[in-house]
């Protein structure tokens, strides 16, 4: 839990934060040479809701979790009741074979989720830019998925994907070739996962990725055009190019949410049994980082392993976002 | 990621103040202790018990007002959450059989129910069960509401298919020792094609319980390489290797194979007969029950609980003691197939009479002798967490693992899951 909400508010988070000081700085500046420190009052109360929640539901969670990975936390014994171990939780989380089981699958659930996504979400852009009717409905249409209930579609794509039943299985057998076996597969489990993100995700870069095209001057293309160039060049030397702060951002954006998959492996694979709960389905093929992390702190309750999970995830993470983040830059360059 | 920060910390603001106004709420009705509170909240779990039972017994008791509450989700999840945040902890809660053993190392969240009159009744319950809620010091913390005991479900066409006996005492024969079962099955697979139990966990669920200790001794030491273990992981593969596991591990797959009838048979406790019945209705009349392979275990079974800040314990312990009662426990069979751990309700109309699904076999005279005659076991706390990697290997090796490989990788799993959990 203390997963989702720093890293899911640090993407845009960031890009609030550095835009509200520099609004905050031309604010206080005029207050400062009308020489008058008391109107400084109102202003600090006007942001103090949002530190104040941020320290509660971000800053206190982060804290909370760095000193648990410290910990072998008593369930019942609470904070009072639980036991320094240094770095024990650590020594384990390195030599956890399930650990890089988890890593392993993340990665590739992010690399099945998040490239086709992003492709699609591009192509999906240009060709809303270019209709001239039924703009707002194709954006509403495209942007919708992203608004509803996770769990709610999972179950949905779970009765799609099912083995026997599935309506899936049943189109391939109908055109006569044999059925996947979706759900038991450890290959075809995450691309059912990767289908699952992309679904969700793919119209809500497309609205990012179209407002990056609309920012582009008409007059770019204008000239282009009469330099010859038709709608393909102009996709690749034009918008394409100009996009590119924008595709740094989705994958930013998309690599923290996809390697943080968690709703989607633990509907479909979550409880199939009392005994193995939340393991990651069969061969624990969609047995993600963060899922591993629920395991081991919500269901074996083992809340200090589970936050150095939670810590190691973060290290994750962060390691490709940095990745991105260069390879973006260096484009940037040139 | 859709929400801006600031829309998304507002809702979370408004949310996280509408949820502490609620706890406060809830707070100062949910914790008394004075002894002699008129209120009673009662947690349980739905199918835990017969919904009837719970709300006519309440109504019948007087002294204080019992409002049970049927809580969905992670059952232990949400106890364990409330327990150790102190508010909102029910007076009565249920416990289910799989979490017992690591509630009893927090046995001081329990009221002691030997000092409010349990070691009276203690015999009237399954011995085995009863104990398995005792602590190492005695003291007993829950009431046994229902068992396990497990036993060999087949099909009566396809043993007889197989040229094997058919009549339930028969075929107990048969399949009274591992080997025989497994004759058995591989004599069915060959006469119709069809497996005889579900996949091979199953068997390694069946196996585990049979022994005395499985993967923590009861001096609590490692013991995840033991004979214990790898004889019960051995049995399990040997279902695999012989072709009489269905290898099937999804519930909508289990009910088509159960339909189609490509799965014939299971070993496994009482309860899991709800399973077969309800996912395959066609085949009702074809099942049989006899014994289980090498003798009855238990898996599975529930306990009825007080906590320490119960507001009424006299009236709470009377209330559990009488839902327990052979009447009303024979009750919860009839509605909600919960198999008691009421011994005297064995001899009640509600479990004597032949069952339909069974082809009119009185199956209580199976399960019956199963549940006196079950080993006391010992559960360690940390069982649960340990036993996982060897399930996940044995679904491996459905899968086409090698066997070998995957005990190994299931031992160095678990150790490590067993060192991190304190275990030496």
């Amino acid at each position: 839990m203390t997963l989702t909400a720093p890293s899911g508010a640090a993407g845009p988070g960031a890009a609030a934060a550095s835009a509200g000081r520099g609004r905050k700085k031309r604010l206080i500046r005029p207050a400062r040479t009308g020489g008058s420190q008391q109107r400084l009052g109102p202003v600090y109360l006007a942001i103090t809701p949002f530190f104040a929640l941020f320290g509660v539901f971000v800053l206190v969670p982060v804290v909370f979790s760095i000193w648990l990975s410290f910990q072998k936390y008593s369930v019942l014994g609470g904070i009072g009741g639980s036991e320094f171990v240094g770095l024990r939780n650590f020594e384990f989380l390195v030599q956890d074979a399930t650990f890089r089981r988890a890593i392993v699958n993340s990665l590739l659930i992010w690399v099945l989720g998040t490239f086709p996504m992003l492709a699609m979400a591009l192509v999906v852009a240009a060709m809303i830019n270019s209709v001239t009717k039924l703009k707002s409905f194709y954006r509403l249409a495209y942007f919708l998925p992203n608004v509803t209930s996770i769990v709610a579609v999972t179950l949905f794509f779970g009765a799609l994907f099912s083995e026997q039943f599935g309506l899936i299985n049943q189109a391939l057998e109908g055109l006569g070739l044999s059925g996947v076996p979706w759900l038991t597969d450890p290959w075809a489990m995450k691309v059912v996962v990767a289908t699952l993100i992309t679904w969700q995700w793919c119209g809500y870069n497309a609205i990012l990725y179209l407002a990056g095209m609309q920012a582009i001057p008409g007059e770019v293309y204008e000239a282009a055009a009469l330099d010859g160039a038709g709608p393909v060049r102009q996709f690749w030397s034009i918008t394409l190019p100009l996009l590119r702060p924008v595709v740094l951002f989705t994958t930013v954006i998309s690599t923290i949410t996809t390697l943080q998959t968690f709703t989607e492996p633990q509907v479909l694979f979550g409880s199939n049994t009392a005994v193995n709960p939340n393991s990651g389905g069969p061969g624990q093929g969609a047995l993600t980082m963060v899922l591993y992390f629920y395991q081991q702190a919500f269901n074996n309750n083992d809340y200090g392993y589970g936050a150095a999970i939670a810590m190691g995830v973060f290290a994750v993470v962060l390691v490709f976002v940095v990745i991105n983040f260069r390879l973006a830059r260096t484009g940037d360059d040139r | 990621m859709s929400l801006s920060r600031r829309s998304f910390l507002l809702t979370a603001g408004l949310l996280g103040a509408a949820g502490s106004s609620v706890l406060t709420a809830c707070g100062s009705g949910g914790t008394g202790g004075a002894g002699d509170g008129t209120e009673l909240a009662f947690w349980y779990w739905a199918g835990a018990i017969s919904d009837t039972v719970v709300e006519d017994v309440a109504a019948a008791t007087s002294g204080a007002t019992i409002t049970p509450s049927v809580i969905g989700g992670d059952f232990k999840q949400k106890l364990t959450t409330t327990l150790s945040a102190g508010q909102s902890v029910p007076d009565i809660t249920g416990v289910k059989g799989e979490d017992i053993a690591s509630f009893l190392t927090q046995a001081d969240a329990f009221l002691d129910l030997n000092e409010l009159g349990a070691k009276d009744i203690a015999s009237t319950f399954s011995a085995a069960k009863y104990a398995a809620a005792t602590t190492k010091e005695g003291k007993q913390i829950g009431l046994p509401i229902d068992l396990g005991p497990t036993a060999t479900y087949y099909r009566e066409d396809s043993f007889a298919a197989a040229g094997l006996p058919t009549d339930p005492a028969a075929a107990g024969e048969a399949v009274a020792t591992w080997d025989g079962w497994f004759d058995a099955a591989r004599k069915v697979k060959a006469a119709t094609g069809a497996a005889s139990v579900r996949n091979s966990t199953d068997i390694f669920a069946v196996a585990l319980a049979q022994q005395p200790s499985t993967f923590v001794d009861a001096d609590g030491t490692w013991a995840g390489e033991s004979d214990a273990v790898k004889k019960s992981w051995d049995l399990a593969v040997q279902s695999h290797t012989d072709g009489v596991s269905g290898a099937v591990f999804d519930g909508t797959g289990y009910n088509q194979a159960l339909a189609a009838g490509t799965i014939v048979g299971h070993v496994g406790p009482a309860w899991f007969g709800l399973d077969i019945a309800s996912g395959a209705p066609d085949t009702s009349g074809k099942w049989r029950v006899t014994q289980c392979p090498d003798g009855p275990a238990n898996i599975g079974g529930s306990f009825l609980t007080l906590t320490t800040t119960c507001r009424n314990p006299q009236v709470a312990f009377e209330y559990i003691k009488t839902l327990l009662s052979a009447e009303n426990a024979a009750k919860s069979f009839t509605d909600a197939s919960v198999f008691p751990a009421t011994l005297a309700a064995y001899d009640l109309p509600a479990l004597t009479a032949g069952q339909e699904f069974y082809g009119g076999q009185a199956t209580i005279e199976v399960f019956g002798p199963a549940a006196q005659a079950l080993p006391t076991v010992y559960d360690d706390p940390n069982n649960a967490a340990i036993a996982a990697p060897y399930y996940t290997e044995l679904s491996n090796v459905e899968g086409g693992k090698d066997a070998t490989a995957a005990w190994n990788d299931a031992v160095s799993a678990a150790k490590q899951i067993a060192q991190r959990a304190g275990v030496q």
